[in-house]
């Protein structure tokens, strides 16, 4: 069986702007990477603020053609109208929902613009809301009258009324109450279970990356660091980036955030990437070949499911 | 920072350019014809000669050709003849220019400081009743038209009471300058009314702003009192950005001293442009208005300079 | 967060019956924009005015008075049964002309604000929405308009001898095209707010989630634009509009005063006074009520704008800050 998606060495590059007569410089957001998702699977994506989570997440989602490489979506199911196989939801749960639209227009949009017919639209509307735990009421209510983690619930509705596939989810509860974000945790994860929906699930953090991956794709800078099973990043991480991060996770209570990690110095621009291997500016681990040779994804020693871009990774 | 002053200074440029090209479509589609005009109702015209004379002054070309030969002259400082007036247009704008000066230079030394103070008192308690006082007057300035308030201020300081002249110009050319200021006593009152309502909101708007911000707030910590605190800290950082509010209502003002000079009789910029245009004289409406344009254009650039060279949070 | 097994315990269903009835946004606006005495007061006023003026038609032809028919020998008339304000320096009865003038002049501000509405908002969606090239050049064209004179640059393009660009001499004086010729030589020298309004409104919604999620289910940028931008600037258009009309009914009027705009006979507020400056010994009061008029709507309407500010500002907008 074909993978539900398949990332075969996407670039994505940003043309910044210049002057009047130079072209501005590239900006590499994602560089080279591959990557694959079976059916059911969640796959999480890790990495620190600029590593180029979201514009991965974006291509996945269609929103952004890739500059080099291709991005493949193998639905299972076959493809009927009001039938979108990928569905997406971001951070921001205020940016999210149209403020001039009634919840049941925002959550039908998907199959408004699959041309379905508006009967139809407001049965699969109340399905959905009942799915999030949202009662049907809320139908006819305006965004600005309900709280971040309602507002989220009802990104994740409109994200399921086209029976999805594959949902793309962008830091779903970074933004939102720390007593809120175990709920929409819980929610997500029984949508998984009630309907077979995968996950391309962004995340800053280890708690919930652990709770909900059942693989994990660390970004820096772009690249791929590492690539493995959930339980082995955790139980033996490869790549001395993955280390770090790590060791910057308080082993009791709460995850926390990368982006105060414990990783020494500032991310490089990736307008002027490090050379070689793009790590060796904060690697501990670095020697005169990091700087020159760029390191392949290659499993680590005698796991050969659990692939590390390092010269010397464990 | 010559960079910077370089780029403002080319794109200005440009748009003089392409402003006087414009312009010169515009006013070449004024009614008539620059040869009738000129010789209108000499009978020896024949229309042999007119079209001999069209043809002298190359109106049987393209327009396009036509700009190309009158912007090679203007290079040069040929600017053509006014037909109005039988002389150069520069000899008719430059007296013009400096009556307009003279104009809105009366009129920035009133408008600006009152509505600094007016903006500032309205700013100390908002929506108190000094602001909503003050409020009420700059929203009747804005909504005034500004012909209506000069006739009634003819019809009341001069037609009834008589206390000033109703014309903007004394009748003698060597006149005193108390005797030329009483005559420009009506016009600055009108054009200052014009000018200061939209300058008085934004004065209020920044204040407010700026006293909510925190180095006011470490200022009144440290003990001042609310005068020096408003004198000293606000309004300095309230006024700087408020340059770039001056330049750009430097258009408006032009536009009012169009109105204002047309009706008080002055013979500034606005009034030989509206001369110009009214009796169709081709050249001098072309010039007047490219010469307000670039007056504009230039206090811009000016103000943005300033802007550009007071404001520390930029760096060129 | 603790990760811990509360997977399998039921969603909550979550009950609303504590918020507020349903309101929409534009309801909660209204309310708000009632609270705004003054704004209130004018929406009044203009309402009335209009009506007013409107009731031109029946009460000129009630009375038998034609408003352009001169009458050299009833000229500077005291207010009287007949003519209740007087008539003028012609004749003609000064309180038919101001509200058969009061009719142009506020179709005048609404007809040109609203064409500038269209042209400014398509243009700048467009370039905001866009972005690039077309949006560069559009800054830099509406920064230069921003500085121009307008004044000057009006009186030539209202001495456009229409004739040189084709149109008849028969159309070209007829009252509909000298009342679109006024409407469009203003929008022409002052669709530049509205565009540079609507541009930065776009800028912020193209990038919000919601037009994302939009385009992930296949929505193109035309949909994108009707259904989430124009609806989400609505607000900011709605107050530079308002504001608009007061401007435009001032160039009219400033224009219509210095020959350049609607000629006589069609009166106007502006053209009434445009003899009023020869007459101010003979007769002042002529020089008082087509101004006041001016004045008084002009105000009304920027009362109109305060309180749509007001009414739309989001730092007082209930129930959005959580
Ligand atoms: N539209 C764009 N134009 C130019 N550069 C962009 C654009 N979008 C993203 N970038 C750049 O690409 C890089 C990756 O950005 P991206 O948003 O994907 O990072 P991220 O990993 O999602 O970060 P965060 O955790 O802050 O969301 C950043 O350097 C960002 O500045
Ligand atoms: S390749 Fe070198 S610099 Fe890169 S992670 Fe491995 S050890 Fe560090
Ligand atoms: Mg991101």
């Amino acid at each position: 069986m074909k993978p539900l998606l398949e990332i075969n060495d996407v670039s994505i590059h940003f043309g910044m702007r210049g002057g009047l007569f130079q072209a501005g410089p590239t900006l590499r957001a994602v560089d080279n990477v591959s990557l694959s998702m079976n059916k059911g699977e969640t796959l999480a994506i890790v990495g620190e603020s600029g590593s180029g989570k979201s514009t991965l997440g974006y291509a996945v989602a269609g929103l952004r053609p890739p500059t080099k490489g291709s991005i493949q979506i193998n639905p299972a199911r076959p493809h009927s109208s009001g039938r979108d196989p990928v569905q997406i939801i971001f951070q921001d749960p205020f940016s999210a929902l149209d403020p001039r639209m009634t919840v049941e227009t925002i959550v039908a949009e998907p199959l408004r613009l699959a041309g379905v017919d508006l009967s139809n639209r407001r049965m699969r509307v109340t399905e959905v809301l009942e799915q999030v735990g949202m009662p049907a009421d809320a139908a006819h209510r305006y965004p600005h009258q309900f709280s971040g983690g309602q507002r989220q619930r009802l990104a994740i509705a409109r994200a399921l009324i086209g029976d999805p596939e594959l949902i793309v989810a962008d830091e779903p509860l970074s933004a939102l109450d720390v007593s809120i974000q175990s709920r929409i945790l819980n929610l997500m994860g029984d949508i998984r279970e009630k309907l077979g929906i995968s996950y391309f699930f962004i995340s800053h953090d280890f708690g919930v990356v652990r709770h909900l991956a059942d693989r994990v794709a660390v970004l820096y800078l772009g690249r791929i660091m590492e690539v493995a099973d959930a339980d082995d990043i955790f139980a033996t991480p490869s790549h001395p980036y993955t280390q770090a991060l790590l060791a910057a996770v308080p082993r009791i209570g709460r995850g926390r955030r990368l982006r105060g990690s414990a990783l020494k110095g500032e991310i490089p621009t990736p307008l002027n990437p490090p050379s070689g291997c793009v790590f060796h500016t904060r690697c501990p681990r670095a020697t005169a070949i990091c700087s020159t040779e760029r390191p392949e994804l290659l499993p680590a020693p005698g796991r050969s499911g659990q692939l590390s871009a390092c010269h010397h990774k464990d | 920072m010559l960079r910077y002053v370089l780029s403002r200074l080319s794109q200005a440029v440009l748009v003089i350019f392409v402003m006087s090209f414009l312009l010169f479509v515009l006013i070449g589609l004024m009614p008539g014809d620059p040869i009738e005009n000129m010789f209108e109702g000499n009978p020896s015209l024949t229309p042999e000669l007119i079209g001999q004379m069209r043809e002298l002054y190359g109106l049987d070309q393209p327009i396009t050709l036509r700009y190309w030969h009158w912007l090679m002259a203007a290079l040069q400082g040929d600017f053509g003849y006014s037909s109005l007036y039988s002389r150069p247009v520069l000899t008719v704008l430059g007296p013009a220019l400096l009556q307009t000066g003279k104009l809105l230079a009366l009129t920035l030394m009133i408008s600006v400081p009152s509505a600094i103070i007016l903006g500032a008192l309205a700013a100390r308690k908002p929506n108190g009743l000094v602001d909503s006082a003050i409020g009420l007057f700059s929203f009747a300035a804005i909504s005034m038209p500004n012909f209506w308030v000069s006739l009634l201020l003819i019809i009341l300081f001069s037609v009834n009471l008589g206390w000033l002249p109703a014309s903007g110009l004394p009748m003698t050319s060597d006149a005193s300058f108390w005797l030329e200021l009483r005559h420009l006593i009506l016009p600055v009152m009108v054009l200052v009314m014009f000018h200061v309502g939209p300058l008085i909101r934004y004065v209020r708007a920044a204040m407010i702003e700026t006293l909510s911000a925190d180095f006011v707030r470490t200022a009144r910590a440290k003990g001042l009192s609310e005068g020096t605190v408003i004198a000293r800290h606000a309004v300095r950082n309230a006024l700087i950005p408020m340059i770039t509010v001056l330049a750009l209502s430097f258009g408006h003002l032009f536009s009012g001293a169009l109105v204002i000079e047309t009706i008080f009789g002055m013979l500034g910029m606005g009034k030989t442009i509206y001369d110009a245009v009214g009796n169709i004289d081709f050249n001098l409406a072309l010039v007047g208005l490219l010469l307000a344009t670039v007056v504009v254009l230039i206090s811009n650039l000016l103000a943005d300079l300033a802007y550009a060279y007071l404001d520390p949070r930029i760096t060129l | 967060m603790t990760p811990t097994n509360q997977m399998t315990q039921a969603v909550p269903t979550l009950t609303l019956s504590h918020l507020p009835p349903v309101q929409s946004i534009w309801q909660l606006r209204f309310e708000k924009f009632r609270s705004h005495r003054l704004a209130m007061f004018s929406l009044g006023f203009l309402i009335l005015l209009i009506v007013i003026c409107l009731m031109a038609w029946p009460f000129s032809a009630l009375l038998g008075i034609d408003p352009n028919k001169t009458n050299l020998l009833y000229r500077f008339q005291p207010p009287s049964a007949e003519h209740w304000l007087g008539t003028d320096d012609l004749g003609r009865d000064v309180l038919v002309r101001l509200m058969f003038g009061g009719q142009v002049s506020i179709a005048v501000g609404l007809v040109a604000t609203l064409l500038m509405a269209i042209v400014g908002v398509a243009i700048g969606v467009t370039a905001g929405f866009v972005g690039g090239r077309i949006d560069a050049v559009l800054m830099r064209v509406t920064d230069c308009m921003l500085a121009l004179p307008l004044v000057p640059l009006l009186i030539v393009l209202g001495s456009i001898d229409l004739t040189k660009i084709g149109i008849s001499q028969a159309s070209a004086t007829s009252p509909l095209f000298v009342f679109l010729r006024i409407v469009i030589i203003i929008a022409l020298v002052d669709w530049t707010t509205m565009a540079r309004i609507a541009r930065a409104g776009a800028i912020q919604i193209r990038d919000r989630d919601y037009v994302r999620a939009a385009s992930v289910s296949g929505a193109n940028g035309r949909y994108n634009v009707i259904v989430h931008v124009l609806p989400n600037i609505s607000t900011p258009l709605i107050v530079a509009s308002t504001l608009t009309v007061g401007r435009v009914i001032l160039l009219e009027s400033t224009l219509s005063f210095l020959g350049f705009g609607i000629v006589p006979p069609t009166p106007t507020w502006g053209n009434m006074l445009t003899n009023a400056q020869q007459l101010i010994i003979s007769a002042p009061h002529l020089a008082v009520y087509p101004g006041l008029l001016i004045f008084l709507t002009v105000m009304a309407v920027n009362f109109v704008g305060d309180g749509a500010r007001f009414a739309f500002d989001p730092r007082s907008e209930s129930g959005k800050s959580h």
